[in-house]
Parts: C-alpha cells; sequence; structure tokens
C-alpha cells in the first residue's frame, strides 16, 4: 500500500528531515506541539501540527507518551509513524502497539527491536551467527561481588554496560578492582534512570579500538543490504562528535568482511527497514560486534552522500511493502563525506551545556555542503532536549578534499548566541593523525591536547574588542556634549554594511 | 579611571587574560590604534545579517560577546572564547600589588563545571581526599558526572544537599588544602 499520511513522533532536525523527504514522496506530514518549544522551526514545516501544549504531563514527556501518541494519530486518521531516533525510536512496546492499532511503523518489526535492543540476547544471537564478539559476562551481571569476580576471570580493563543502553549512558571503564563496587553502582544508577532498567552487563574494554558501524536495509521480503560503514571514532564520553564515510581503516576486502557479519546479525532478527550494526576494530583488523541500533541514526547522512540513497525514502518504502530497488552489487560508495556535529557546548569547561538563544546563524553553500539543523535565527536551546544545533555534512571526491572542504566550511559557519563544538571541529582539523585517518576511540583523550583550536592571533583580536568596547562606554558615559565631535573620531569604526 | 579616559589621547586600556597574560592598546577608539606600542590595523565589521566581522591582515574573524560584566569580558573570535578584564594602567598596578599581598590561599572551592543535580555526596565536613577522588555526583543532561577534587586535604564545607539543583560554577565543596 501507498502512504498517505504520517505522523513524525520526534522534534528539530531530523522531523525537518522526514518532513522533506514525505513531501517529496507526497505524503501529509504531521507534527506534535510542545509546551517547551511551542515556536519551533519544525512545527512550520509539516503540513499538520497535533497540538499537546495545552495539557501535558510532567512526569511523562510528550515524545514518550505512547498513548497519547497511539490515539492523536487514530483520531487525524494518520496511516504510519516515524519515529526518528531517540524517544520511542526502539521502543518495541511502541513498535507493537503502532501494529495492533493497524498504525504503520516506519521501522523494523517490535520483536527485532526487543531482541537487539536487549543486549544480552543480541549478543547471544551474533554467538549463534559466528560473528566475533568480546569476552564478558553472558548475561546481565546480579551484583558487584559477581561483577568482580568475572572481572577478575577476564582481566582489567573492562567496561560495564547498560543492557538495555546505548548512547553512552549506562556504560563505566573500570580500570582497577577497587573501584568496580563504585562503578558498578553508578552504572545501575545511570541505566535505571535512562532505561528503566538497572540490568547491566560486563565486557572486555578494548582500549583502543575505532568504532565502525555498518549501514543496513532491509525490506519485508527477506532481502538485505549494507551500504558501507561509517567511521565514529571520535567520541568522547561515548558521544559521537563526527562520523565519517568510508573509514580510512577500511579496504575493500575488510568492508566486505564485516559487512557481510553485519548481515548475519539483521538477518538473526529478520530484520527490515533501516539499521546499524556497531563493531569494535582492533589495529590488527579483527572486528567484534557490539550492538544493533534499530532506527534511523543522526550520522546517517554521510551514508546518503557517498551512496546517493535516501535512507528515509527507504524506510518509507519498505513500511509500504516494497521490495528493495537494488542489490548489494548496485551499492557504490562514491566519494568522501564527513559529519560534524555543531552542539551547543561549551568545549572549553568540559562540554558543558550552553544554553541560550541562537541569536544567528548562517553557513556557505556549495555543492559540497549539506547542513541539516532544526533552528534558526531566534531558536532556543532548552535544557529538555540535546544540545545540537546542526550538522554540517561536507562530501567531495577524495577525504583529503573534504577536509579543505570542512576548513572552509567550519570557518565561515557562523553562529551568534551560543558557545558550540565548532572551536572543537577546529582542533580536530588541526591534528595532523586525523588528517592522515590514524586516530581511535582514544583520540581526544590522548592526541588532542587542547580540545579547542584557536589561532595565534585570536587572542590579540578578541583583547582589542574588549578594550574597544570598554572605551567605548567610558565614552558614552562620560557625556561628551558634542555628538559632532564624537560621532567624528569613531568614524572608521561606523560599521560598514556589506552588501550579499 | 574617568580623569584617564578623558583625555583621548593618551588613553591605554589593557585587557588581561585570565592566565594573566596582558594585551595592551593605546587609543582603542580612534583610527590608528597602538598594540604593545607599535600600530596595528583592526578593523570592525558588521554584516546586513547582523554578524559582527573583524578583518585583521586580510582577514576575517567572527565576532561575538558571550558576557560584558562592568570591566569583565568574554569575547568570542571564530567560535572560541576569550575572556579578560579591562584595566587601566593604575588599576592594574593596583590588581597586582593585592595580588601579591593577599593570602595564598590555603583553601580552595570546587565549583559545578556544569548545571545539573546533584545525586549524592560521597564526602562530608572533616573528610580527608585525595587529589583525583570523587566528591560529588552531578547529573546533567542525563549523564551521571563525578565531580573529583583537583587537591588533596580536608573537607571544609559542603555547601549543597542532596536533589539539589546547580548552576555552572556554583560552589559546591571548600576543601582545605594539607
Amino acid at each position: 500500500m501507498k502512504i498517505k499520511s504520517l505522523l513524525i513522533a520526534n522534534r528539530g532536525e531530523i522531523a525537518i528531515r522526514i518532513i522533506r523527504t514525505a513531501r517529496k514522496m507526497g505524503i501529509r506530514s504531521y507534527v506534535i506541539k510542545t509546551i517547551k518549544e511551542p515556536n519551533a522551526w519544525y512545527l512550520e514545516e509539516a503540513d499538520e501540527i497535533i497540538d499537546f501544549s495545552e495539557s501535558f504531563d510532567d512526569n511523562l514527556p510528550e515524545f514518550l507518551d505512547i498513548d497519547r501518541i497511539i490515539s492523536s494519530a487514530k483520531e487525524h486518521k494518520v496511516e504510519a509513524i516515524h519515529p526518528g531516533y531517540g524517544f520511542l525510536a526502539e521502543n518495541p512496546d511502541f513498535a507493537r502497539r503502532c501494529e495492533e492499532e493497524r498504525i504503520i511503523f516506519i521501522g523494523p518489526s517490535h520483536d527485532a527491536i526487543y531482541r537487539m535492543g536487549h543486549k544480552t540476547i543480541a549478543k547471544e544471537l551474533a554467538r549463534k551467527h559466528n560473528v566475533p564478539l568480546l569476552g564478558g559476562s553472558p548475561g546481565s551481571v546480579a551484583n558487584a561481588e559477581e561483577a568482580r569476580k568475572i572481572a577478575h576471570k577476564i582481566g582489567y580493563p573492562i567496561i560495564l554496560k547498560a543492557a538495555a543502553g546505548g548512547g553512552g549512558r549506562g556504560m563505566r571503564v573500570v580500570e582497577k578492582e577497587k573501584d568496580i563496587e563504585r562503578m558498578f553502582t553508578l552504572a545501575t544508577n545511570e541505566a535505571e534512570k535512562a532505561f528503566n532498567n538497572p540490568d547491566v552487563f560486563l565486557e572486555r574494554f578494548v582500549r583502543e579500538p575505532r568504532h565502525i558501524e555498518f549501514q543496513i536495509l532491509g525490506d519485508q521480503h527477506g532481502n538485505l543490504v549494507h551500504l558501507g560503514e561509517r567511521e565514529c571514532s571520535i567520541q568522547r564520553k561515548h558521544q559521537k562528535l563526527l562520523e565519517e564515510s568510508p573509514s580510512p581503516a577500511l579496504d575493500k576486502k575488510l568492508r566486505k568482511k564485516m559487512g557481510d557479519a553485519a548481515i548475519d546479525i539483521a538477518k538473526s532478527v529478520d530484520y527490515y527497514s533501516a539499521g546499524t550494526v556497531e563493531f569494535l576494530l582492533d589495529e590488527d583488523n579483527s572486528f567484534s560486534f557490539m550492538e544493533m541500533n534499530t532506527r534511523i541514526q543522526v550520522e546517517h547522512p554521510v551514508t546518503e552522500m557517498v551512496t546517493g540513497i535516501d535512507l528515509i525514502e527507504q524506510m518509507i518504502l519498505i513500511a509500504e511493502g516494497k521490495k528493495l530497488a537494488f542489490t548489494q552489487e548496485d551499492i557504490k560508495l562514491n566519494g568522501w563525506a564527513i559529519e560534524w556535529r555543531i552542539n551547543a557546548e561549551d568545549v572549553q569547561s568540559g562540554f558543558s551545556p550552553s544554553l541560550g538563544t541562537i541569536e544567528k546563524i548562517s553557513w556557505p553553500e556549495n555543492e559540497h555542503i549539506r547542513v541539516d539543523t532544526g533552528v534558526r535565527d531566534g531558536s532556543v536551546i532548552t535544557p529538555y532536549y540535546d544540545s545540537m544545533i546542526a550538522k554540517l555534512i561536507v562530501h567531495a571526491e577524495t577525504r583529503e578534499k573534504a577536509l579543505q572542504q570542512s576548513s572552509m566550511a567550519i570557518r565561515k559557519f557562523w553562529i551568534k548566541g551560543t558557545k558550540t563544538t565548532l572551536a572543537f571541529c577546529r582542533a580536530v582539523l588541526q591534528n595532523s593523525n586525523f588528517r592522515k585517518g590514524k586516530f581511535n576511540t582514544s583520540f581526544i583523550s590522548k592526541e588532542l591536547k587542547l580540545t579547542y583550536h584557536a589561532e595565534p592571533d585570536e587572542a590579540m583580536l578578541a583583547a582589542f574588542f574588549a578594550t574597544y568596547d570598554y572605551a567605548r562606554g567610558v565614552q558614552q558615559f562620560e557625556e561628551k556634549p558634542l555628538q559632532l565631535e564624537k560621532s567624528k573620531v569613531i568614524a572608521p569604526w561606523v560599521l560598514k554594511k556589506r552588501l550579499r | 579611571m574617568a580623569r584617564e579616559a578623558k583625555n583621548k589621547q593618551t588613553i591605554k586600556l589593557i585587557a588581561l587574560s585570565t592566565t594573566n597574560k596582558a594585551y595592551e592598546f593605546k587609543k582603542p577608539l580612534e583610527k590608528i590604534i597602538k598594540y604593545q606600542g607599535k600600530p596595528v590595523d583592526i578593523r570592525l565589521h558588521e554584516d546586513p545579517n547582523g554578524f559582527s566581522y573583524i578583518v585583521w591582515k586580510n582577514k576575517k574573524y567572527m565576532l561575538d560577546v558571550i558576557e560584558k560584566n562592568q570591566n569583565r569580558y568574554t569575547i568570542m573570535i571564530n567560535s572560541v572564547w576569550h575572556s579578560f578584564t579591562v584595566e587601566t594602567p593604575i588599576s592594574l598596578k593596583r590588581r597586582r600589588f593585592l595580588e601579591e599581598q593577599g593570602d595564598s590561599s590555603s583553601s580552595v572551592v570546587i565549583e559545578a563545571p556544569m548545571p545539573g543535580k546533584i545525586i549524592d555526596i560521597l564526602v562530608e565536613e572533616g573528610s580527608e581526599i585525595k587529589e583525583g577522588e570523587p566528591i560529588i555526583i552531578l547529573e546533567a543532561m542525563k549523564m551521571q558526572n563525578e565531580i573529583t577534587s583537583h587537591v588533596t586535604g580536608v573537607v571544609k564545607s559542603v555547601e549543597v544537599k542532596k536533589n539539589d539543583l546547580v548552576m555552572k560554577d556554583d560552589v559546591l565543596i571548600e576543601i582545605q588544602k594539607t
């Protein structure tokens, strides 16, 4: 069947991203308005708004309210729901409810979400299909004492991970035995809080691996392909900061081997829709399965740029029951794409959130540059949601050219009103090992001396403006009677208007 | 200060960075500015979209004022911020003098590195702590963060309670260095 209307159970840039493809396909889009962001841009982009801002439950965020989302969809006779990422995207109960209520869930089956979402089940499936795994606990660990025993056996360092987890929450690396009790408590508390499930499991911790993930697409007729890998090793506290496709670490042979393993994992749960299989890649090119994300990912645009395939469109077509229109042989990786995440964070003080209003935002435009964003001039960065402002995606023939374009685009990406991770992007681009493609997940902690980069004269220019502004303030304070003379004095500073 | 500024011909201001680096500008409002005694050509512009930028040696530098409070400034240039206090030669002298006189304080405060909620306090008044040891669990952006002590000493006072909401830079704990 052809989907004619869809509700996006999400906000921000991904809501706008889905609206764009829906419009292209002639599908009417519905979004949810919340009291937390009543003037957000995504609301204007959609065809219809469902208003949740009149009444709301403080303890149940709007985008997690399954009953309300389902009943609104039915009330408006919406045929399908796209969950985006985060929120309900990987909630098997939500996918099942959609199915029961005869609403098309644009994503995988609730059974696939459940089995891949439960990390210990997912690991068991991988083991059955001979996909390599890290050593660790067979299932969840009951208490700190059990964790201590297993850790003792496999050796430190180990990592504790939330069984229901993802996105870096509920994860703790334990270096020494004396820390295990404290870390166990931290991990279970965080897991409970984030996923309503305190279960954690334990794995051998590979100290300096690369994080490589494969994009999977499957239809409801058993056809599965991979769309190549994404290099996601530049992370801080398990939060990705930039991604590229392809990875400098993979050649054709390794890509095929890992891609095949990724497809095996997907096959084990009869996967359909878009999904991502994550691996750790060691220096010796051995890899192990980490987890499968059963949703569209934040970093999906780099795959779209190198394959030319619109992943949201594919998700919708697959949900309609269509067969994939291409086979593995048809997939060609063309050029190099890098995504820079621009978050409202202060990288000069521990990446702390930098809330506020985006007074102005602008970026350069050319055929190499794509920007996915949910903000525009005047948008507010609220504490209720993640800190992402925009994703700058650069695509060129080679990695070197993509880096050149990135330097230019980052320099000309202007945001007024908040501190951003652009300062971090500058530091990464300066690093010679990054430029050479030689890096792994320890890059930020070991390789980057500073998490920001300023050119030598910039501090001087900032100092100049401070003295200039101060002097101007003093001058105004002094009530000089001769207005004319004053404007003459500052004549060189009469702001020059530049026409675009 | 006011008297000095009145005489535009001699005005000299110093932006003192947080790392104590002094940037001295003479006549910052005039056409010919002197930086560390030498004339420099720094130009300030605003584009029609409301962005301000500096042109220096034929390059553009995007400019934003993040914070301005009396003589304290945080200025962002190309997305990196720099903090200064603006001083006159006299106020700078006074400041340096006071710094030398001031107690080489043996107690330090641990501040919240980000806004968030206090989940747990791992020490109490009188606790002995070592550098690097965790003292507080702060939840921010759905992550639990361990706040560690950067000094070794004895906890002098605990300024927060469990479940308190704190802002960035709020004082959490005061430690007497040993």
